[in-house]
Protein backbone atom coordinates (compact mmCIF):
# COMPACT_ATOMS: atom_id res chain seq x y z
CA UNK A 1 0.00 0.00 0.00
CA UNK A 2 3.08 2.31 0.84
CA UNK A 3 6.19 1.09 0.37
CA UNK A 4 9.67 2.93 1.35
CA UNK A 5 12.36 1.15 -0.10
CA UNK A 6 15.91 2.36 0.55
CA UNK A 7 15.11 5.79 0.89
CA UNK A 8 18.59 8.15 0.98
CA UNK A 9 17.99 11.95 1.78
CA UNK A 10 20.73 14.95 2.71
CA UNK A 11 20.10 18.33 2.75
CA UNK A 12 23.50 19.77 2.86
CA UNK A 13 25.54 18.33 5.84
CA UNK A 14 22.06 16.80 7.14
CA UNK A 15 21.53 13.37 6.57
CA UNK A 16 17.90 13.39 7.01
CA UNK A 17 17.44 9.73 5.92
CA UNK A 18 19.71 6.85 5.38
CA UNK A 19 18.53 3.71 3.67
CA UNK A 20 15.53 3.91 4.92
CA UNK A 21 12.84 0.93 4.26
CA UNK A 22 9.90 -0.07 5.53
CA UNK A 23 6.05 -1.24 4.01
CA UNK A 24 2.51 0.16 5.13
CA UNK A 25 -0.37 -3.08 4.93
CA UNK A 26 -3.77 -2.23 3.29
CA UNK A 27 -6.11 -1.57 6.32
CA UNK A 28 -3.95 -1.16 9.30
CA UNK A 29 -3.11 2.39 11.17
CA UNK A 30 0.39 2.42 11.11
CA UNK A 31 2.44 4.43 13.95
CA UNK A 32 5.53 6.50 12.30
CA UNK A 33 7.35 7.00 15.73
CA UNK A 34 10.84 8.46 16.03
CA UNK A 35 12.64 11.40 18.22
CA UNK A 36 12.24 15.16 16.62
CA UNK A 37 14.66 15.70 13.79
CA UNK A 38 14.58 11.49 13.13
CA UNK A 39 13.60 11.95 9.62
CA UNK A 40 9.87 11.65 9.81
CA UNK A 41 8.58 14.75 8.17
CA UNK A 42 11.22 13.92 5.05
CA UNK A 43 10.02 10.63 4.77
CA UNK A 44 6.55 11.29 4.39
CA UNK A 45 7.04 14.37 2.14
CA UNK A 46 9.36 11.97 0.05
CA UNK A 47 6.30 9.74 0.08
CA UNK A 48 3.91 12.57 -1.52
CA UNK A 49 6.58 13.27 -4.04
CA UNK A 50 7.29 16.75 -2.71
CA UNK A 51 10.70 15.52 -1.48
CA UNK A 52 13.28 14.36 -4.36
CA UNK A 53 15.07 11.48 -2.65
CA UNK A 54 18.65 11.45 -3.69
CA UNK A 55 18.29 7.27 -3.83
CA UNK A 56 15.61 4.56 -3.15
CA UNK A 57 12.03 5.02 -3.83
CA UNK A 58 8.72 5.83 -2.48
CA UNK A 59 5.35 4.11 -4.01
CA UNK A 60 1.62 4.37 -2.78
CA UNK A 61 -1.03 1.84 -4.37
CA UNK A 62 1.38 0.39 -6.97
CA UNK A 63 3.09 3.75 -8.11
CA UNK A 64 4.54 6.77 -7.08
CA UNK A 65 3.18 9.33 -5.74
CA UNK A 66 3.36 11.74 -8.95
CA UNK A 67 1.97 9.15 -10.72
CA UNK A 68 -1.17 8.69 -9.45
CA UNK A 69 -4.14 9.58 -11.07
CA UNK A 70 -6.27 12.34 -9.25
CA UNK A 71 -4.32 11.91 -6.34
CA UNK A 72 -7.02 13.79 -3.86
CA UNK A 73 -8.93 11.12 -4.80
CA UNK A 74 -6.31 8.18 -3.35
CA UNK A 75 -4.38 9.61 -0.92
CA UNK A 76 -5.22 11.99 1.84
CA UNK A 77 -2.50 13.84 3.60
CA UNK A 78 -1.94 16.51 6.52
CA UNK A 79 1.44 17.84 6.94
CA UNK A 80 1.99 21.24 8.93
CA UNK A 81 -0.86 22.90 10.43
CA UNK A 82 0.29 26.59 8.88
CA UNK A 83 -0.10 25.61 5.38
CA UNK A 84 -3.03 27.93 4.54
CA UNK A 85 -3.19 31.14 3.89
CA UNK A 86 -4.14 32.93 6.91
CA UNK A 87 -6.58 36.08 4.83
CA UNK A 88 -8.77 33.32 3.56
CA UNK A 89 -12.01 31.68 5.32
CA UNK A 90 -11.06 27.65 6.35
CA UNK A 91 -14.41 27.03 3.90
CA UNK A 92 -12.63 29.01 0.80
CA UNK A 93 -9.47 26.77 1.55
CA UNK A 94 -11.12 24.15 1.23
CA UNK A 95 -13.23 25.67 -1.90
CA UNK A 96 -9.90 25.83 -3.37
CA UNK A 97 -8.44 22.57 -2.81
CA UNK A 98 -11.84 20.94 -4.32
CA UNK A 99 -12.01 22.92 -7.03
CA UNK A 100 -8.59 21.87 -7.45
CA UNK A 101 -9.82 18.00 -7.34
CA UNK A 102 -13.00 18.22 -9.33
CA UNK A 103 -14.82 17.73 -5.91
CA UNK A 104 -18.29 19.23 -6.08
CA UNK A 105 -19.03 22.33 -3.10
CA UNK A 106 -21.50 20.19 -1.39
CA UNK A 107 -18.36 18.00 0.00
CA UNK A 108 -16.57 20.87 1.62
CA UNK A 109 -19.51 21.13 4.05
CA UNK A 110 -19.87 17.41 4.79
CA UNK A 111 -16.04 17.27 5.68
CA UNK A 112 -16.75 20.78 7.72
CA UNK A 113 -18.92 18.78 9.84
CA UNK A 114 -16.99 16.07 10.05
CA UNK A 115 -14.28 17.65 11.64
CA UNK A 116 -16.72 19.82 13.61
CA UNK A 117 -15.27 22.79 11.92
CA UNK A 118 -19.01 24.00 10.29
CA UNK A 119 -19.60 26.94 12.78
CA UNK A 120 -16.07 28.86 11.95
CA UNK A 121 -15.93 27.99 8.44
CA UNK A 122 -16.69 31.79 7.37
CA UNK A 123 -14.01 32.94 9.77
CA UNK A 124 -10.54 33.79 8.38
CA UNK A 125 -7.91 31.12 9.28
CA UNK A 126 -5.63 33.71 10.80
CA UNK A 127 -8.22 33.56 13.59
CA UNK A 128 -7.89 29.99 14.02
CA UNK A 129 -6.33 28.00 17.15
CA UNK A 130 -3.65 25.61 16.71
CA UNK A 131 -6.40 22.82 17.17
CA UNK A 132 -8.75 23.92 14.45
CA UNK A 133 -6.28 24.56 11.66
CA UNK A 134 -5.44 20.96 12.51
CA UNK A 135 -8.84 20.12 11.83
CA UNK A 136 -8.80 22.49 8.83
CA UNK A 137 -5.58 20.04 7.38
CA UNK A 138 -7.78 16.77 8.10
CA UNK A 139 -10.41 18.18 6.60
CA UNK A 140 -8.72 19.15 3.64
CA UNK A 141 -7.02 15.48 3.43
CA UNK A 142 -10.39 14.00 3.71
CA UNK A 143 -11.95 15.85 0.57
CA UNK A 144 -11.26 13.43 -1.98
CA UNK A 145 -12.73 10.50 0.31
CA UNK A 146 -9.00 8.80 -0.21
CA UNK A 147 -8.15 5.11 0.98
CA UNK A 148 -5.09 6.16 1.96
CA UNK A 149 -4.18 8.68 4.93
CA UNK A 150 -0.62 9.77 5.92
CA UNK A 151 -0.53 12.40 8.56
CA UNK A 152 2.42 14.26 10.15
CA UNK A 153 2.47 14.69 13.69
CA UNK A 154 -1.45 15.01 13.68
CA UNK A 155 -2.18 15.99 17.56
CA UNK A 156 0.37 18.28 17.83
CA UNK A 157 -1.17 21.54 19.56
CA UNK A 158 -4.20 19.45 20.36
CA UNK A 159 -5.77 19.94 24.10
CA UNK A 160 -6.22 16.72 25.70
CA UNK A 161 -10.37 16.44 24.58
CA UNK A 162 -9.08 17.21 20.95
CA UNK A 163 -6.43 14.38 21.04
CA UNK A 164 -8.81 11.89 22.16
CA UNK A 165 -11.53 13.34 19.16
CA UNK A 166 -8.63 12.56 16.94
CA UNK A 167 -7.71 9.58 18.46
CA UNK A 168 -11.45 8.07 17.68
CA UNK A 169 -11.84 9.94 14.17
CA UNK A 170 -9.14 7.61 12.93
CA UNK A 171 -9.96 4.31 14.46
CA UNK A 172 -13.46 5.30 13.01
CA UNK A 173 -12.05 6.09 9.54
CA UNK A 174 -9.74 2.62 9.97
CA UNK A 175 -12.89 0.54 10.64
CA UNK A 176 -13.63 1.48 7.33
CA UNK A 177 -10.89 0.15 5.51
CA UNK A 178 -8.61 2.74 5.27
CA UNK A 179 -5.05 2.38 5.50
CA UNK A 180 -3.63 5.46 7.69
CA UNK A 181 0.27 6.32 8.43
CA UNK A 182 0.41 8.59 11.67
CA UNK A 183 3.98 9.93 12.49
CA UNK A 184 4.54 10.65 16.33
CA UNK A 185 7.19 11.47 18.30
CA UNK A 186 5.46 10.61 21.53
CA UNK A 187 4.49 6.55 21.47
CA UNK A 188 2.15 6.58 24.34
CA UNK A 189 0.22 9.07 22.22
CA UNK A 190 -0.45 6.80 19.51
CA UNK A 191 -0.16 3.35 21.30
CA UNK A 192 -3.88 2.93 21.84
CA UNK A 193 -4.81 3.77 18.26
CA UNK A 194 -2.06 2.24 15.92
CA UNK A 195 -1.80 -1.82 14.84
CA UNK A 196 1.51 -1.21 13.83
CA UNK A 197 4.93 1.02 14.75
CA UNK A 198 7.66 1.67 12.39
CA UNK A 199 10.62 3.34 14.68
CA UNK A 200 13.15 5.31 13.01
CA UNK A 201 15.90 7.37 14.70
CA UNK A 202 18.36 9.75 12.72
CA UNK A 203 17.07 8.24 9.39
CA UNK A 204 17.43 4.82 10.65
CA UNK A 205 15.14 1.64 10.83
CA UNK A 206 14.83 0.69 14.92
CA UNK A 207 12.27 -2.01 14.32
CA UNK A 208 9.19 -1.90 12.33
CA UNK A 209 6.51 -4.76 14.55
CA UNK A 210 3.09 -5.06 15.45
CA UNK A 211 2.30 -3.06 18.56
CA UNK A 212 1.50 -5.82 20.31
CA UNK A 213 4.86 -7.02 19.86
CA UNK A 214 5.93 -3.74 21.26
CA UNK A 215 3.63 -3.56 24.34
CA UNK A 216 5.30 -7.15 24.91
CA UNK A 217 9.19 -5.81 25.09
CA UNK A 218 7.76 -3.37 27.81
CA UNK A 219 7.32 -5.92 30.12
CA UNK A 220 10.67 -4.91 32.11
CA UNK A 221 11.18 -7.10 35.49
CA UNK A 222 9.57 -9.43 37.87
CA UNK A 223 9.44 -7.77 41.18
CA UNK A 224 9.86 -10.08 44.08
CA UNK A 225 10.28 -9.36 47.99
CA UNK A 226 11.48 -12.28 50.57
CA UNK A 227 12.63 -11.92 53.94
CA UNK A 228 14.93 -14.90 52.64
CA UNK A 229 16.60 -12.42 50.63
CA UNK A 230 19.99 -14.45 50.55
CA UNK A 231 18.94 -17.63 49.70
CA UNK A 232 16.75 -16.31 46.79
CA UNK A 233 19.11 -14.68 45.34
CA UNK A 234 21.54 -17.43 45.39
CA UNK A 235 19.01 -19.33 43.87
CA UNK A 236 18.21 -16.92 41.26
CA UNK A 237 22.03 -16.44 40.10
CA UNK A 238 22.28 -20.48 39.97
CA UNK A 239 19.62 -20.37 37.21
CA UNK A 240 21.51 -17.48 35.89
CA UNK A 241 18.75 -14.76 35.97
CA UNK A 242 20.15 -11.48 35.89
CA UNK A 243 18.94 -9.14 39.08
CA UNK A 244 18.91 -5.41 40.43
CA UNK A 245 18.38 -4.62 43.87
CA UNK A 246 16.17 -1.60 44.49
CA UNK A 247 14.52 -0.03 48.12
CA UNK A 248 14.50 -3.82 49.42
CA UNK A 249 13.49 -5.22 46.21
CA UNK A 250 15.12 -7.41 44.17
CA UNK A 251 14.40 -6.72 40.34
CA UNK A 252 14.66 -9.75 38.64
CA UNK A 253 14.76 -10.43 34.14
CA UNK A 254 12.89 -13.48 34.04
CA UNK A 255 9.32 -14.39 34.22
CA UNK A 256 7.18 -13.81 37.55
CA UNK A 257 6.06 -17.67 36.88
CA UNK A 258 10.09 -18.96 36.75
CA UNK A 259 10.52 -16.91 39.84
CA UNK A 260 7.93 -18.22 41.48
CA UNK A 261 8.49 -21.64 41.08
CA UNK A 262 11.71 -21.18 41.70
CA UNK A 263 11.33 -19.72 45.28
CA UNK A 264 8.70 -23.02 45.81
CA UNK A 265 11.08 -25.11 44.77
CA UNK A 266 13.72 -24.08 47.18
CA UNK A 267 11.06 -23.34 49.95
CA UNK A 268 11.74 -19.56 49.89
CA UNK A 269 9.11 -17.48 51.51
CA UNK A 270 7.88 -14.65 49.27
CA UNK A 271 6.38 -11.46 50.67
CA UNK A 272 5.51 -10.09 47.12
CA UNK A 273 5.78 -11.22 44.06
CA UNK A 274 4.97 -8.98 40.78
CA UNK A 275 5.36 -7.45 37.00
CA UNK A 276 7.58 -4.11 37.27
CA UNK A 277 6.36 -2.87 33.56
CA UNK A 278 8.86 -0.36 31.95
CA UNK A 279 6.64 2.60 30.56
CA UNK A 280 5.59 3.10 26.76
CA UNK A 281 7.95 5.99 26.91
CA UNK A 282 11.17 3.75 28.38
CA UNK A 283 10.68 1.25 25.90
CA UNK A 284 10.86 4.07 23.43
CA UNK A 285 13.49 5.92 24.63
CA UNK A 286 15.71 2.89 24.82
CA UNK A 287 14.81 2.00 21.24
CA UNK A 288 16.07 5.18 20.07
CA UNK A 289 18.97 5.48 22.36
CA UNK A 290 17.55 7.27 24.76
CA UNK A 291 18.83 11.01 22.51
CA UNK A 292 16.84 13.36 20.54
CA UNK A 293 18.68 14.80 17.61
CA UNK A 294 17.17 18.64 19.44
CA UNK B 1 -6.30 21.54 -16.43
CA UNK B 2 -9.62 23.46 -16.32
CA UNK B 3 -10.02 22.21 -12.75
CA UNK B 4 -6.73 23.62 -12.04
CA UNK B 5 -7.74 27.02 -13.24
CA UNK B 6 -10.89 27.67 -12.02
CA UNK B 7 -8.71 26.90 -8.75
CA UNK B 8 -6.49 29.11 -9.16
CA UNK B 9 -8.81 31.64 -9.66
CA UNK B 10 -10.74 30.91 -6.59
CA UNK B 11 -7.35 31.31 -4.61
CA UNK B 12 -7.12 34.94 -6.40
CA UNK B 13 -10.60 35.67 -5.81
CA UNK B 14 -10.73 34.62 -2.12
CA UNK B 15 -8.54 36.75 -0.75
CA UNK B 16 -8.02 40.36 0.27
CA UNK B 17 -5.18 41.81 -1.82
CA UNK B 18 -7.58 40.84 -5.27
CA UNK B 19 -9.94 43.93 -4.06
CA UNK B 20 -7.12 46.08 -3.28
CA UNK B 21 -5.52 45.49 -6.80
CA UNK B 22 -9.16 46.11 -8.54
CA UNK B 23 -9.55 49.15 -6.55
CA UNK B 24 -6.04 50.71 -6.77
CA UNK B 25 -6.63 50.16 -10.64
CA UNK B 26 -10.20 51.58 -10.99
CA UNK B 27 -8.65 54.93 -8.85
CA UNK B 28 -5.32 55.01 -10.97
CA UNK B 29 -7.45 54.77 -14.09
CA UNK B 30 -10.26 57.34 -12.91
CA UNK B 31 -7.75 59.25 -11.95
CA UNK B 32 -5.09 59.76 -14.65
CA UNK B 33 -8.20 60.17 -16.83
CA UNK B 34 -9.72 62.50 -15.13
CA UNK B 35 -6.50 65.26 -14.75
CA UNK B 36 -6.02 64.34 -18.40
CA UNK B 37 -9.41 65.57 -19.75
CA UNK B 38 -9.53 68.47 -16.86
CA UNK B 39 -6.28 69.81 -17.53
CA UNK B 40 -6.34 70.45 -21.23
CA UNK B 41 -7.99 72.73 -23.23
CA UNK B 42 -10.85 72.22 -26.08
CA UNK B 43 -8.32 71.86 -28.86
CA UNK B 44 -6.34 69.37 -27.52
CA UNK B 45 -9.09 67.28 -25.91
CA UNK B 46 -10.95 66.54 -29.62
CA UNK B 47 -7.03 65.28 -30.77
CA UNK B 48 -7.08 62.19 -31.83
CA UNK B 49 -3.40 61.69 -30.09
CA UNK B 50 -5.09 63.40 -26.54
CA UNK B 51 -7.57 60.46 -26.51
CA UNK B 52 -5.45 57.59 -26.90
CA UNK B 53 -3.79 58.96 -24.26
CA UNK B 54 -6.50 58.68 -22.57
CA UNK B 55 -6.86 54.81 -23.85
CA UNK B 56 -3.52 54.36 -22.59
CA UNK B 57 -3.65 55.25 -19.08
CA UNK B 58 -6.03 51.80 -18.98
CA UNK B 59 -2.48 50.68 -18.91
CA UNK B 60 -2.12 51.20 -15.46
CA UNK B 61 -3.96 47.63 -15.59
CA UNK B 62 -0.61 46.03 -16.37
CA UNK B 63 1.27 47.36 -13.28
CA UNK B 64 -1.19 45.78 -11.32
CA UNK B 65 -1.03 42.42 -13.60
CA UNK B 66 2.64 42.15 -13.05
CA UNK B 67 1.85 42.38 -8.73
CA UNK B 68 -0.34 39.95 -9.39
CA UNK B 69 1.16 37.15 -11.88
CA UNK B 70 4.16 37.46 -9.30
CA UNK B 71 1.92 36.98 -6.19
CA UNK B 72 0.11 34.13 -7.42
CA UNK B 73 2.97 32.47 -7.51
CA UNK B 74 4.90 33.32 -4.59
CA UNK B 75 2.18 33.78 -2.32
CA UNK B 76 2.39 30.02 -2.31
CA UNK B 77 5.73 29.87 -0.83
CA UNK B 78 5.10 32.65 1.38
CA UNK B 79 2.30 30.85 3.53
CA UNK B 80 3.21 26.98 2.48
CA UNK B 81 0.12 26.29 0.33
CA UNK B 82 2.32 25.29 -2.56
CA UNK B 83 2.18 21.57 -0.15
CA UNK B 84 -1.45 20.91 -0.88
CA UNK B 85 -1.76 22.78 -4.10
CA UNK B 86 1.57 20.27 -4.96
CA UNK B 87 -0.79 17.32 -3.44
CA UNK B 88 -3.58 17.69 -5.73
CA UNK B 89 -2.04 18.30 -8.69
CA UNK B 90 2.08 16.38 -8.45
CA UNK B 91 3.14 17.43 -11.78
CA UNK B 92 4.74 21.18 -10.96
CA UNK B 93 4.54 22.28 -14.77
CA UNK B 94 1.10 21.99 -14.62
CA UNK B 95 0.54 24.21 -11.37
CA UNK B 96 2.27 26.72 -13.24
CA UNK B 97 0.55 26.42 -16.54
CA UNK B 98 -2.73 26.84 -14.28
CA UNK B 99 -1.35 30.18 -12.71
CA UNK B 100 -0.50 31.33 -16.29
CA UNK B 101 -3.62 30.66 -17.78
CA UNK B 102 -5.23 32.27 -14.55
CA UNK B 103 -2.88 35.45 -14.80
CA UNK B 104 -4.16 35.87 -18.32
CA UNK B 105 -7.60 36.17 -17.69
CA UNK B 106 -7.47 38.53 -14.60
CA UNK B 107 -4.81 39.85 -16.57
CA UNK B 108 -7.73 40.76 -18.92
CA UNK B 109 -10.50 41.62 -16.52
CA UNK B 110 -8.17 44.35 -15.30
CA UNK B 111 -7.23 45.78 -18.45
CA UNK B 112 -11.18 45.63 -19.00
CA UNK B 113 -12.37 47.23 -16.03
CA UNK B 114 -9.65 49.75 -17.34
CA UNK B 115 -10.96 50.40 -20.22
CA UNK B 116 -14.69 50.82 -18.68
CA UNK B 117 -13.17 53.38 -16.44
CA UNK B 118 -11.85 55.44 -19.45
CA UNK B 119 -14.85 55.02 -21.36
CA UNK B 120 -17.09 55.98 -17.69
CA UNK B 121 -15.44 59.01 -16.93
CA UNK B 122 -13.61 59.93 -20.22
CA UNK B 123 -16.73 59.91 -22.58
CA UNK B 124 -19.78 61.42 -21.07
CA UNK B 125 -17.00 64.59 -19.63
CA UNK B 126 -15.66 64.92 -23.55
CA UNK B 127 -19.27 65.37 -24.86
CA UNK B 128 -20.10 67.80 -22.23
CA UNK B 129 -17.19 70.02 -23.00
CA UNK B 130 -18.49 69.38 -26.91
CA UNK B 131 -15.22 67.80 -27.97
CA UNK B 132 -15.27 65.48 -31.49
CA UNK B 133 -14.56 62.11 -30.00
CA UNK B 134 -12.47 59.68 -32.18
CA UNK B 135 -14.13 56.50 -31.80
CA UNK B 136 -13.07 55.12 -34.78
CA UNK B 137 -10.15 52.01 -35.97
CA UNK B 138 -7.12 53.41 -33.94
CA UNK B 139 -8.92 53.94 -30.32
CA UNK B 140 -10.11 50.31 -30.90
CA UNK B 141 -6.53 49.02 -32.13
CA UNK B 142 -4.78 50.50 -29.10
CA UNK B 143 -7.67 49.19 -26.63
CA UNK B 144 -6.82 45.91 -28.09
CA UNK B 145 -3.18 46.50 -27.67
CA UNK B 146 -3.75 47.98 -23.77
CA UNK B 147 -5.38 44.27 -23.63
CA UNK B 148 -2.57 42.25 -24.91
CA UNK B 149 0.64 44.10 -23.38
CA UNK B 150 -1.46 43.90 -19.89
CA UNK B 151 -1.70 39.95 -20.33
CA UNK B 152 2.09 40.36 -21.36
CA UNK B 153 2.96 41.72 -17.73
CA UNK B 154 0.87 39.39 -16.05
CA UNK B 155 2.59 36.67 -17.84
CA UNK B 156 5.81 38.02 -17.19
CA UNK B 157 5.09 38.36 -13.50
CA UNK B 158 3.76 34.53 -13.27
CA UNK B 159 7.45 33.71 -14.91
CA UNK B 160 9.57 35.90 -12.27
CA UNK B 161 7.36 34.48 -9.81
CA UNK B 162 8.18 31.05 -10.15
CA UNK B 163 11.97 32.07 -11.39
CA UNK B 164 12.58 34.24 -7.99
CA UNK B 165 9.50 31.82 -5.57
CA UNK B 166 10.35 34.55 -2.59
CA UNK B 167 7.43 36.85 -2.68
CA UNK B 168 9.43 40.11 -1.23
CA UNK B 169 12.55 39.17 -3.58
CA UNK B 170 10.45 39.08 -6.52
CA UNK B 171 8.26 41.71 -5.64
CA UNK B 172 11.07 44.05 -4.80
CA UNK B 173 13.63 43.26 -7.42
CA UNK B 174 11.10 43.27 -10.28
CA UNK B 175 10.61 47.11 -9.23
CA UNK B 176 14.71 47.87 -8.65
CA UNK B 177 15.00 46.09 -11.85
CA UNK B 178 12.48 48.06 -13.76
CA UNK B 179 13.02 51.55 -12.15
CA UNK B 180 17.00 51.16 -11.91
CA UNK B 181 19.00 48.26 -13.07
CA UNK B 182 17.47 48.27 -16.10
CA UNK B 183 18.28 51.57 -16.76
CA UNK B 184 21.89 51.06 -15.80
CA UNK B 185 22.22 47.97 -17.70
CA UNK B 186 21.15 50.64 -20.88
CA UNK B 187 23.75 52.80 -19.72
CA UNK B 188 26.43 50.11 -19.23
CA UNK B 189 25.57 48.78 -22.99
CA UNK B 190 26.35 52.68 -24.08
CA UNK B 191 29.50 52.34 -22.72
CA UNK B 192 30.22 49.48 -24.83
CA UNK B 193 29.00 50.84 -27.51
CA UNK B 194 26.49 47.99 -28.44
CA UNK B 195 23.17 50.04 -27.39
CA UNK B 196 21.77 48.56 -29.83
CA UNK B 197 20.91 45.75 -27.45
CA UNK B 198 19.09 47.89 -25.14
CA UNK B 199 15.99 47.50 -26.77
CA UNK B 200 16.01 43.84 -26.36
CA UNK B 201 15.83 43.83 -22.78
CA UNK B 202 12.81 42.85 -21.10
CA UNK B 203 10.67 45.97 -19.62
CA UNK B 204 12.27 47.65 -22.72
CA UNK B 205 10.36 45.24 -25.29
CA UNK B 206 7.33 45.17 -22.84
CA UNK B 207 7.47 49.07 -23.19
CA UNK B 208 7.45 48.62 -26.94
CA UNK B 209 4.47 46.45 -26.97
CA UNK B 210 1.98 49.11 -25.38
CA UNK B 211 1.56 50.77 -28.83
CA UNK B 212 2.50 53.85 -27.61
CA UNK B 213 5.85 53.69 -30.03
CA UNK B 214 9.13 54.91 -29.13
CA UNK B 215 12.61 56.15 -30.56
CA UNK B 216 14.59 53.90 -28.61
CA UNK B 217 12.39 51.08 -28.73
CA UNK B 218 11.77 48.25 -31.09
CA UNK B 219 8.56 48.54 -33.24
CA UNK B 220 4.99 47.29 -31.94
CA UNK B 221 5.25 43.40 -33.15
CA UNK B 222 8.90 42.59 -32.18
CA UNK B 223 8.32 44.26 -28.93
CA UNK B 224 5.79 41.50 -28.32
CA UNK B 225 7.69 38.68 -29.67
CA UNK B 226 10.33 39.60 -27.62
CA UNK B 227 8.74 40.03 -24.74
CA UNK B 228 7.09 36.67 -24.88
CA UNK B 229 10.69 35.47 -25.39
CA UNK B 230 11.63 36.74 -22.19
CA UNK B 231 8.44 35.66 -20.49
CA UNK B 232 9.17 32.04 -22.12
CA UNK B 233 13.03 32.30 -20.73
CA UNK B 234 12.14 33.23 -17.40
CA UNK B 235 9.55 30.88 -17.17
CA UNK B 236 11.13 27.49 -18.19
CA UNK B 237 13.99 28.24 -16.00
CA UNK B 238 11.59 28.97 -13.20
CA UNK B 239 9.39 26.00 -13.88
CA UNK B 240 13.05 23.86 -14.14
CA UNK B 241 13.56 24.63 -10.64
CA UNK B 242 10.28 24.14 -9.18
CA UNK B 243 10.34 20.75 -10.62
CA UNK B 244 13.76 20.35 -8.78
CA UNK B 245 12.88 22.32 -5.71
CA UNK B 246 12.16 20.35 -2.26
CA UNK B 247 9.12 21.50 -0.56
CA UNK B 248 9.74 21.11 2.93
Amino acid sequence: MIEVENLSKRFGKTEAVAGLSFRVEPGTITGFLGPNGAGKSTTLRSILGLVHPDSGRTVVLGVPYRQLDRPLHRVGAVLEASEVHPGRSGRNHLRVLAAAAGLPRSRVEEVLALVELSAAAKRRVKGYSLGMRQRLGLAAALLGDPEVLVLDEPANGLDPAGIRWLRDLLRALAAQGRTILVSSHVLAEVAQTVDRVVIIHRGRLIQQAAMAEVLAGAQGATRVRSPDEARLRESLAREGFALSEADGVLLVEAAPERVGELAAANGIVLHELGVERATLEEVFLELTGGETTE
Amino acid sequence: MSAGVYSEWLKIRTTRGWYAYLTVTILLVGVAVAGDVGSSDDERRSSLDFQLGLVDAAGFASLLAVILGITIVTTEFRHGTITPTLLAEPQRELVVAAKAVAAVLVSLLFALIGLAIVAAVGLPWLSIVDAEVHLDGDVGTRALQVLLVTVLWGLIGVAVGVLVQSQIAALVGTLIWIFLAENLLIGVLGLLDIDGAAPYLPFQALDAADGNGGDELLSYWPGVGVSLAWTALLGLVGTERLRRRDIT
